[in-house]
């Protein structure tokens, strides 16, 4: 049995995460009500089915708490990944989450992108992050975009999310710059009902493969990204 | 009853105005401030269901607004958030007239609420 004084309790993390999650579980946990309420079966396949996906997103982000614990003392492969398909494959592993919700999550890139260095599984889940942030940031009409590009002279892949919803206010915008550059490490909402937990999570992941995020402000929407190390392997996986 | 419903998750806004409108309200739905500041004008509602925590601007910045028109300053807002610590006390000068805890409230809550309106 663990004794209480081996844990190392980290007091504000438990209780962002806590605030973090309270927001999927607040709307199963009212969805489910709903259902005693349904009057038809197309009512009720509605709310089951965002009962599901809600539940899924939660789970997604319990996944993540794990990893980011465990980063310090666990090893993670790098190897090299085609950006290319790794965006193909989160655009149909989310689609139809944002179908559901009546989103459009689409692909583009930019020429031929080399291959980058990364964790594949650690990848995956900052671009599905900063994705399911869009979700919901993105207007009612608005695509989710991800975008893949090379900078500085190929050195760097960068993978991004974009969209079009209403801009970021000054002063979120300030606040978001500010804890990208590791100045506060409280007060930022990388989404409206976000304590800032997904950012820090994707960041954690971003830096154990070399890597680092950020955001572009724009004034339809915002893009999040990962820029990551380019492989100088040539041959396509 | 024409109600503006001011929420940004998708599926929380989309649960409202179900409820709301078998109620035969009639709802109107916004995901930001901005965009219900816009509305207001056209709709003209007479009552506002509002989630305090908005994409871009806050729940906070729109009960501003809203007491700077004449128009506006008096139209009646129920608050339904997922924050824990909001005081009536300190939010009927907005107009705010019930909050309503995402986490605890009953779906026959919000009828209710609307029905004291």
């Amino acid at each position: 049995m663990t004794e209480r004084g081996d844990l190392n309790y980290d007091l504000p993390g438990l209780i962002t995460a806590a605030h973090e999650l309270k927001s999927p579980l607040a709307l199963v946990r009212q969805a489910a009500l709903l259902l005693d309420q349904a009057d038809s079966p197309d009512e009720r396949a509605r709310l089951v089915h965002q009962i599901q996906l809600t539940a899924e997103r939660a789970l997604r982000l319990t996944s993540d708490l794990t990893r980011a614990a465990r980063l310090d003392d666990a090893m993670f492969s790098l190897e090299p990944i085609n950006p290319l398909a790794l965006c193909t494959e989160i655009v149909q592993d989310l689609g139809n989450l944002f179908r559901q919700q009546g989103r459009v999550l689409d692909f583009q890139a930019r020429r031929h992108p080399l291959l980058l260095v990364a964790n594949r599984d650690l990848l995956r889940r900052i671009v599905t992050n900063f994705a399911d942030n869009a979700l919901n940031y993105a207007g009612a009409d608005g695509a989710v975009r991800l975008q893949v590009k090379a900078l500085q002279k190929g050195q760097v892949i960068r993978i991004g999310v974009r969209d079009y919803g209403p801009a970021l206010s000054s002063d979120m915008w300030r606040k978001l710059q500010k804890r990208l550059s590791k100045q506060d490490y409280q007060e930022v909402h990388q989404r409206p009902q976000s304590s800032g937990l997904g950012l820090y999570i994707a960041e954690r992941f971003a830096e154990v493969m070399g890597g680092q995020i950020g955001a572009i402000r724009h004034r339809d929407g915002a893009t999040f990204y990962v820029d990551l190390p380019s492989s100088r392997q040539t041959s396509l996986l | 009853m024409k109600i503006l419903v001011v929420e940004d998750d998708n599926w929380w806004a989309e649960n409202t105005a179900r409820t709301l409108e078998k109620l035969k309200h009639q709802v109107v739905t916004v995901s930001h401030a901005v965009g219900a500041i816009e509305v207001i004008d056209g709709f003209q509602p007479e009552a506002l269901i509002l989630d305090m925590i908005l994409t871009g601007e806050t729940g906070m910045a729109l009960l501003h607004e809203l007491q700077t028109y004449h128009d506006t300053s008096k139209l009646p807002v129920i608050l339904m958030s997922s924050l824990d610590n909001l005081n009536l006390d300190d939010l009927i000068p907005y107009g705010v007239k019930r909050i309503l805890d995402k986490a605890t409230m009953e779906p026959g809550d919000l009828a209710a609420a609307v029905n004291a309106l």
